[in-house]
């Protein structure tokens, strides 16, 4: 509980000082200050500007010296009494219902580990990848195909690729797209982690059908301005399809992951299990902190 | 309303002669006559950057105009840049750190109080040696007699031989002296929040606006250092017969744009990320709800913090990077969308179910909601190699970094001026007044800033004097320029309702929003040591423990 006395309590109190020290009113730092820039400021002047901000930073130095050396310089200020009320007239607090015991809980109360959003980032991207090969080799004749695209999304090397070569195998193009793929698919995943507890009723929908139509629609919206000549090389349809495939796979992947009680309020030597006595200070009510 | 006014029973104040009160100001170190000193001085530059802008849209009102001739058109932009940026942006939000930082963690002042007066006069003096070259550089070697060559100052523009004359030193040592005072108020910063905390205030119960505060200043001392040695070099290559940038002798002019944006875009994210922290503090209390996502909120502060600092040669894709640098700064660009993102998507998690109260900072920061989504999703646009080497130099750029920075900055200092008026004068600001001025404000920027893109996307090129008329720009010019206008009424209304609330406006009392931060605890104005007692804190909203001891924060945090 937080603690605070007014300048009234405080005089009440018989130990208490009636004064304050607080740092003095200097002239020095101004002086340096006017100095330093006059000595600037003769740059584009004339010298004798120069020679006196110099003067006057030499003093603003020595001034300031004095100002703390060997006792910093303090000023006495006698406390007001003032009238401080710490208090509101809105009394009612409006609460989300929770379990009865408790007057507050973290929302929300059940939600996935960091492992369970990896693992289905990981599953989903194992389906988006299959999908997408799938494509290359159905469609385009060639499993390259797709991957040098993604690759081509942020390495514009793989966009010089003329239309022969963005059917072979380039190992810097894989290479990155390899990267760009498991990443973004780990993050998303732990994005989905994260989401999915406030969407409890249907997270396969949100997960498997509406974030990939939004998503697909915000890249189909900007990527014909932002990149046209990667959006012309684009099947939107399979491209739908691998995002659902990714979404339905992690939503599912997710979704059978054990949750946990959210621990936001714990604190990081708990969340950590660091087991040691007095890590964990007790509350004022004489409650352990667990 | 949580408190009465506060009455302090047998104290008479003194008038003073002026002298004294001049002196009084000019030699304190009080962190929060700083920071109204900051703010004041702030507000003053804001204006004449505002009658610049004006200028600026009279002369492109119409096509062919003549209102100012080329050269003045020059240093006109040159100077509203660098004053809006340098002289504006940085001093009014160093000044709302300077005055609430301490009273929001408890301490008494700033760590190195003197110091901080050191840096705010400095800041403080650059300002005026930049103006100062209005007189000072006035017709030497037949030069113009302001500075001329944008707030970017590019190479080779900067060289002797097409910037004669002392013009643009007087741009380079007003940044380079302004410089060295933003890098002393970073220190301090960081050395008060580390340092100065009250008992109880953990890391993690520090108000956001502390945490948010704490990354600005370290990002200043990452990205003001590149600019001062950049000034530093410019000087050498105009004093001392130095290459550095002078690509005809083996020097490097995309090396002064390197030097120049590894500054220049954190330095966006040094005047928006204190505004994230306004946005942090004004919305909980306006929606009666805590944050959502204090954690995440740090987290994604931090994460802002690191990644602008890998984006700025967004900036540069038209100079002919390879394709490496523009993928790597295209991904870069995109990334920090996301913790930007979050940030906004918390902010409305926050009012989201809540009490809604629209007084007038809230209505600034809900604006600022909207309109800092639609510059980013325009800085995404921009973030794109492929799309910005078609808009690059376009009038769309200047509406895009007008919407974050106007859109931006300017409301959530609005919203942080009309929040903390209280506090700092002890008067409330007129209610009406400041809807009015929130309205007119609103309706002009829209007009002004949403055209503004169109005009680009229809090649309206950025710095352009004049144009031809039939080439679609010219309603649009019109339009933007009175909406230039609105926006000046409104401010005129701002500076009017302080004026008139300073000495009319009705007493406050020491916490009229009922808030839940330290600085609401004390009177207001503060005294000089904000705290008769040095505050103690259990949880991250010590007065709403304070005002319900039947449910603290403190039980759960």
């Amino acid at each position: 509980m937080a603690t605070l006395l007014t300048a009234e309590q405080v005089m009440e109190s018989p130990r208490a000082p009636r004064e304050i020290e607080v740092p003095a009113s200097t002239v020095w730092p101004f002086v340096l200050a006017f100095g330093f820039t006059l000595l600037f400021a003769g740059l584009v002047t004339t010298m004798s500007v120069s020679a006196l901000g110099a003067v006057l930073a030499v003093a603003g130095c020595i001034g300031w010296f004095r100002e703390v050396f060997p006792h910093e310089h303090e000023e006495v200020v006698p406390i007001v009494p003032e009238d401080i009320r710490i208090t509101t007239e809105r009394r009612t607090v409006e609460r989300l219902p929770v379990a009865a015991y408790q007057l507050r809980a973290w929302l929300p109360v059940h939600t996935y580990p960091i492992s369970a959003g990896v693992k289905g980032g990981l599953a989903g991207a194992v389906a988006m990848a299959v999908l997408a090969c799938a494509y290359g080799v159905l469609k385009a004749g060639s499993i390259w195909y797709p991957i040098n695209l993604l690759a081509a999304a942020v390495y514009a090397e793989s966009l010089k690729l003329g239309p022969a070569q963005l059917y072979s195998f380039h190992a810097d193009s894989f290479e990155i797209a390899l990267v760009l793929h498991l990443i973004v698919s780990a993050l998303v995943g732990l994005l989905y982690g994260a989401m999915l507890p406030m969407f409890a009723r249907r997270p396969i929908v949100l997960g498997g059908l509406i974030a990939p139509a939004l998503w697909s629609g915000l890249i189909y919206t900007i990527l014909g301005v932002v990149n046209p000549l990667l959006a012309s090389h684009i099947d939107w349809a399979w491209f739908i399809a691998s995002q659902v495939a990714f979404g339905i796979v992690a939503g599912i992947v997710v979704a059978r992951q054990s949750r946990m009680i959210t621990q936001e309020n714990l604190p990081f030597a708990m969340r950590a299990g660091i087991e040691a006595p007095g890590m964990i200070p007790p509350r004022e009510n004489g409650e352990d902190g667990q | 309303m949580s408190s009465n006014a506060i009455t302090v029973p047998g104290v008479q104040i003194d008038e003073k002669p002026w002298v004294d009160t001049l002196h009084e100001w000019v030699t304190t170190v009080d962190h929060k006559r700083l920071g109204v000193l900051y703010i004041l001085y702030a507000l003053l530059f804001l204006v004449i950057a505002g009658v610049e802008a004006l200028i600026i849209r009279i002369q492109l009102m119409f096509p062919h105009n003549h209102f100012v001739s080329p050269e003045v058109f020059n240093r006109l932009f040159t100077l509203h840049g660098t004053t809006m940026v340098f002289f504006m942006g940085m001093p009014i939000l160093f000044g709302f750190a300077n005055y609430l930082v301490p009273l929001m963690i408890g301490a008494r002042d700033m760590a190195f109080p003197r110091l901080n007066a050191f840096s705010f006069w400095l800041s403080a003096l650059g300002g005026f040696l930049l103006y100062f070259s209005l007189v000072g550089a006035n017709g030497l070697y037949g030069a113009g007699n302001a500075p001329d060559v944008g707030w970017w100052a590019y190479a080779p523009l900067t060289a002797r031989a097409f910037s004669p004359g002392h013009s643009t030193d007087y741009w380079t040592l007003a940044l380079l002296v302004s410089g060295f005072g933003s890098i002393g108020t970073a220190i301090n910063i960081i050395a008060t929040i580390l340092c100065m905390r009250c008992p109880g205030m953990k890391l993690n119960r520090m108000p956001l606006l502390a945490w948010l505060n704490l990354v600005m200043a370290g990002m200043v001392l990452i990205a003001v250092s590149p600019l001062t040695a950049a000034q530093a070099m410019l000087l050498i290559d105009r004093y001392l017969g130095g290459h550095f940038f002078d690509t005809q002798a083996g020097g490097s002019a995309v090396l002064w744009m390197h030097f120049f944006w590894i500054f220049g875009h954190p330095e966006v994210y040094i005047l928006i990320i204190p505004c994230f922290a306004f946005m942090s503090e004004i919305i909980p209390v306006f929606s009666r709800k805590p944050i959502f996502g204090y954690p995440v909120m740090v987290a994604a502060t931090l994460c802002i913090g690191f990644v602008s600092m890998s984006v700025w040669a967004h900036h540069m894709f038209s100079v002919g990077m390879n394709s490496y640098a523009n993928s790597f700064f295209t991904i870069t660009t995109m990334a920090v969308g996301v913790p930007t993102g979050i940030k906004i998507f918390n902010w409305l998690g926050t009012m989201w179910g809540g009490r809604i109260q629209f007084k007038v900072p809230m209505l600034f920061c809900i604006a600022f909601l909207f309109q800092f989504l639609i510059a980013g999703l325009t800085g995404v646009m921009l973030g794109s190699a492929a799309f910005a080497s078609q808009l690059t130099l376009s009038y769309f750029v200047v509406a895009h970094f007008h919407y974050t920075l106007v859109g931006g900055v300017v409301f959530a200092v609005f919203a942080a001026i009309c929040y903390w008026y209280p506090k700092i004068t002890g008067r409330m600001l007129n209610e009406t007044l400041g809807k009015l001025h929130f309205w007119l404000f609103l309706i002009g920027f829209h007009l002004t800033f949403d055209l503004m893109h169109f005009p680009g996307l229809l090649g309206m090129p950025r710095r352009i004097y004049t144009y031809e008329p039939g080439r679609g720009w010219n309603t649009l010019n019109l339009l933007i320029s009175i909406g230039g206008f609105i926006q000046a009424i409104a401010i005129l209304l701002f500076v009017a309702n302080l004026i008139i609330s300073y000495f009319k406006g009705a007493k406050a009392g020491n916490d009229p929003w009922d808030a839940w931060t330290l600085e609401w605890a004390t009177s207001s104005p503060p005294p000089a040591y904000n705290f008769a007692s040095i505050p103690v804190v259990a949880s991250r909203r010590p007065l709403w423990d304070l005002k319900h001891p039947e449910d603290p924060d403190s039980r759960y945090e």
